[in-house]
């Protein structure tokens, strides 16, 4: 087959810091809740609120904006999905998603402002809805779909499912709705936002980078097709089970979900240990901790079914938070390398840096330490409470490598255009 | 004519690419590059595109395409492709 192919043209990927800029606000509110943590720990094993406070930091303000910022950077090069004018569509879906996050979390946290939930309700709706008008047309008009873009547009469904009852819920704290169905509405927003919206980004991304970053065999053509349909009709026929009181049924469709994320997982790790090249980096680690976690996030779902074991779901949000947490953490030290290099390639700098001068593979080796380190003391913090301080000290730490990353990577980008020199492939170097 | 040569069917991502674009910086107008991938490099074809280089790609089977990239246009690329059957 000769001749030009139909590929990404350079102009349609966003500039590089509307990436960097959903990073950096994702690493603000980690270390925002390191700190929330280490000054609230006393309040975690026993305030509710405090809880749902940290619960809203994690999921809305790092995963959210860590998986949307690379949404931003993906939907065009895997669905060839181009964002027109992403710099200010990302400012206003930021400048309405940031304060709308912050006020849920401080009304969560204890800070009891009626005003706050109507600010958060209005403001993170319009973030949803405009994030909801930027990509998901683009994605439900792509004609040939791949296993990874197929599950992107899954799992920005199911953001959608997550979000809705979220604000449903949101509103009914403010007083907009009646309270009726309060429990059965947060059980579908848990649903939608941890096995679709969270696991099920991070599978559909697998089916795309796993095999293209360490040179493995695929997964296997029926789990690339028809995972992510799978588990979202799943997740869709739990709610009318929950609405009509099928709780036991619901039930056994959550067991089912958890059986497919677990053979996912093993499916990951089995692929992880067949690549063709012996070659390790720190992100093939943050990979296996990620699915190792998974696994705990599942058996411990499992072992709670059989009977109450109070230090069991701790284990599950642990896990379950660094299994997010390790698989963005190895997506991190992928992409801001790459993005930082391949932008000043392509914008014709002759200097620009190699992908090892942006990040030193010895630092990202040393994060993934200080992350497994953090995650072991906050796991040991359910025997023994008064290391929760010291996990949230650790976090703040973890989240603040990211920040000096991103920081530091774009630094040197723009410290590169400012004195680098360009070539030209075509006609040699220039000055 | 010089070849500049890469196999990068067992590099991960995105090794190829940075091995490309040293290769391409010493490009001139009595050399090509020459490269094997397991798949279509979008990215590397679009810089290619972007800068005005010749090239072509060949897919022989699903996991080997053949991508061939050169500064000057007069040279007939597809007559430089070499099948590994």
């Amino acid at each position: 087959m000769f001749g030009q192919q139909n590929g990404l043209s350079l102009d349609q990927a966003p500039p590089i810091r509307v990436i960097f800029r959903f990073f950096l606000i994702a690493s603000l509110f980690g270390m925002g809740g390191g700190i929330w943590l280490a000054v609230f720990a006393g309040d975690i094993m026993t305030e509710r609120s405090a809880l749902l406070a940290l619960t809203h930091i994690f999921t809305l303000g790092i995963m959210a904006s860590f998986m949307i910022g690379a949404l931003f950077q993906m939907l065009p090069v895997i669905a060839g999905v181009v964002i027109r004018s992403p710099l200010p569509k990302s400012l206003v879906f930021t400048l309405a998603f940031v304060p709308g996050t912050m006020s849920l979390v401080a009304v969560f946290g204890g800070y009891q402002e009626e005003l706050l939930y109507t600010v958060a309700f209005i403001l993170l709706g319009f973030a949803l809805f405009l994030l909801i008008v930027i990509m998901l047309p683009g994605l439900l008009s792509v004609t040939h779909h791949t296993p990874s873009s197929k599950g992107m547009t899954i799992a920005l469904t199911a953001f959608a499912f997550t979000f809705i009852p979220g604000l449903y819920m949101t509103g009914i704290l403010g007083g907009f709705f009646d309270g009726s169905n309060y429990t059965i509405i947060r059980a579908i927003h848990y649903g939608f936002g941890l096995e679709g919206w969270i696991a099920l980004l991070i599978v559909s991304i697998s089916f795309q980078v796993i095999e293209m970053f360490y040179v493995t065999p695929p997964y296997p053509p029926l789990v690339a097709k028809y995972f992510t349909t799978l588990v979202l009709s799943l997740l869709i026929l739990k709610v009318p089970l929950l609405l009509y009181g099928s709780e036991s049924s619901a039930a056994a469709v959550d067991t089912v979900i958890g059986i497919l994320l677990l053979l996912f997982a093993l499916i990951t790790l089995r692929r992880l240990s067949q690549r063709k090249r012996s070659v390790t980096d720190a992100s093939l680690w943050f990979w296996r901790l990620g699915m190792g976690n998974l696994i705990a996030v599942v058996v411990s779902a499992l072992l709670l079914k059989l009977g109450s074991f109070g230090w069991m779901l701790g284990v599950l949000y642990i896990s379950f938070v660094f299994f997010a947490l390790s698989i963005v953490f190895a997506m991190f030290y992928k992409i801001v390398p790459f993005l930082t290099w391949f932008h000043l390639n392509a914008e014709g700098y002759f200097s620009a840096p190699m992908m090892h001068e942006v990040i030193a593979p010895s630092n990202a080796r040393r994060h993934f330490w200080l992350h497994l380190v953090t995650l072991t003391t906050l796991l040991l913090s359910f025997a023994l409470p008064a290391l929760f301080r010291l996990g949230g000290i650790l976090l703040i730490l973890s989240f603040g490598v990211i920040a000096w990353h991103i920081l530091s990577a774009g630094k040197l980008y723009e410290d590169t255009k400012l004195k680098g020199e360009k070539f030209d492939l075509g006609m040699g170097m220039q000055g | 004519m010089r070849r500049l040569y890469l196999d990068a069917r067992n590099m991960e991502h995105p090794v190829p690419l940075e091995k490309s674009i040293e290769a391409l910086r010493e490009l001139d107008n009595e050399s090509y590059f020459y490269m094997l991938h397991r798949k279509n490099p979008v990215p590397l074809i679009a810089m290619v595109q972007k800068q005005g280089l010749s090239y072509i790609t060949e897919q022989e089977h699903e996991d080997l395409w053949h991508i061939l990239i050169a500064v000057d246009h007069d040279i007939d690329l597809e007559k430089l492709v070499e099948r590994l059957g």
